[in-house]
């Protein structure tokens, strides 16, 4: 094993680690749910992407170890961002609270568009009425 | 010159201290939104942590083991998502 890709493979973990623990301390130290959740998706595509390009330089692209974390770095890159989408969704449906200092809440605000939308037309139109708000 | 397999340990570890540097936020999140986020974090890092242990000890058969860390952590994280949507949590 050469001494250049040792150096490398130190270089990029060192970078994946750098991200990882940023990221953590992002989640102990972030004020809501909202802003952790952005934290733990930038941890993990910043952090987990070059660890796993490490490991590929540093066993070669043809080995079972490089397959492996491919097959573990595209995992990531799909499910990462549909997990995280769902999660603050549903937190944000089950009614978590903001940050006191958060600035805007869009949803709040066109949900209250909506209501008085429906209150000048007062359900003439009832396949208006939009999918998620019955009540099963 | 260091051996590459040190580096892998080294990596390995380090990964697995980040996975219990989120331990608190799991411990108590206010939320379980947080707990979840927290627990997904750790289990990615985890994951890692395993591959590398797996290429510093040249043990093949460990791969999996990150593999199916990954896949089912996202996994629950979803069907977690749906539970707290659903309002039965």
């Amino acid at each position: 094993m050469s001494t250049v890709i040792v150096v490398v493979v130190a270089v990029l973990a060192l970078v994946g680690l750098v991200f990882s623990v940023s990221g953590a301390v992002g989640i102990l130290r972030m004020p809501d749910v909202y802003c952790r959740i952005q934290c733990s998706s930038k941890t993990i595509t910043m952090g987990a992407l070059p660890a796993l390009v490490a490991l590929v330089v540093g066993e070669g692209f043809e080995s079972a170890y490089a397959a492996r974390a491919l097959i573990v770095a595209a995992l990531l890159l799909t499910v990462n961002p549909a997990a995280s989408h769902a999660l603050a969704r549903a937190a944000y449906r089950a009614g978590v609270p903001m940050w006191d200092g958060a600035v805007r809440d869009d949803v709040k605000a066109m949900k209250a568009a909506e209501a008085e939308d429906a209150d000048h037309r007062h359900g003439d139109r009832p396949e208006d009425r939009r999918e998620g708000e019955h009540d099963d | 010159m260091i051996n590459i397999d040190q580096l892998y340990f080294a990596v390995a570890i380090a990964e697995a201290c980040v996975a219990l540097l989120l331990l608190p936020r799991i411990a108590r999140g206010p939320s379980v939104s947080d707990r979840i986020v927290a627990l997904n974090t750790a289990s990615t890092q985890a994951a890692l942590a395993v591959l590398f242990y797996a290429a510093g000890a040249d043990r093949a058969i460990y791969l999996d083991v990150a593999i199916w860390l990954v896949s089912f952590s996202y996994l629950g994280a979803i069907v977690w998502a749906r539970f707290l949507e659903r309002g039965l949590i």
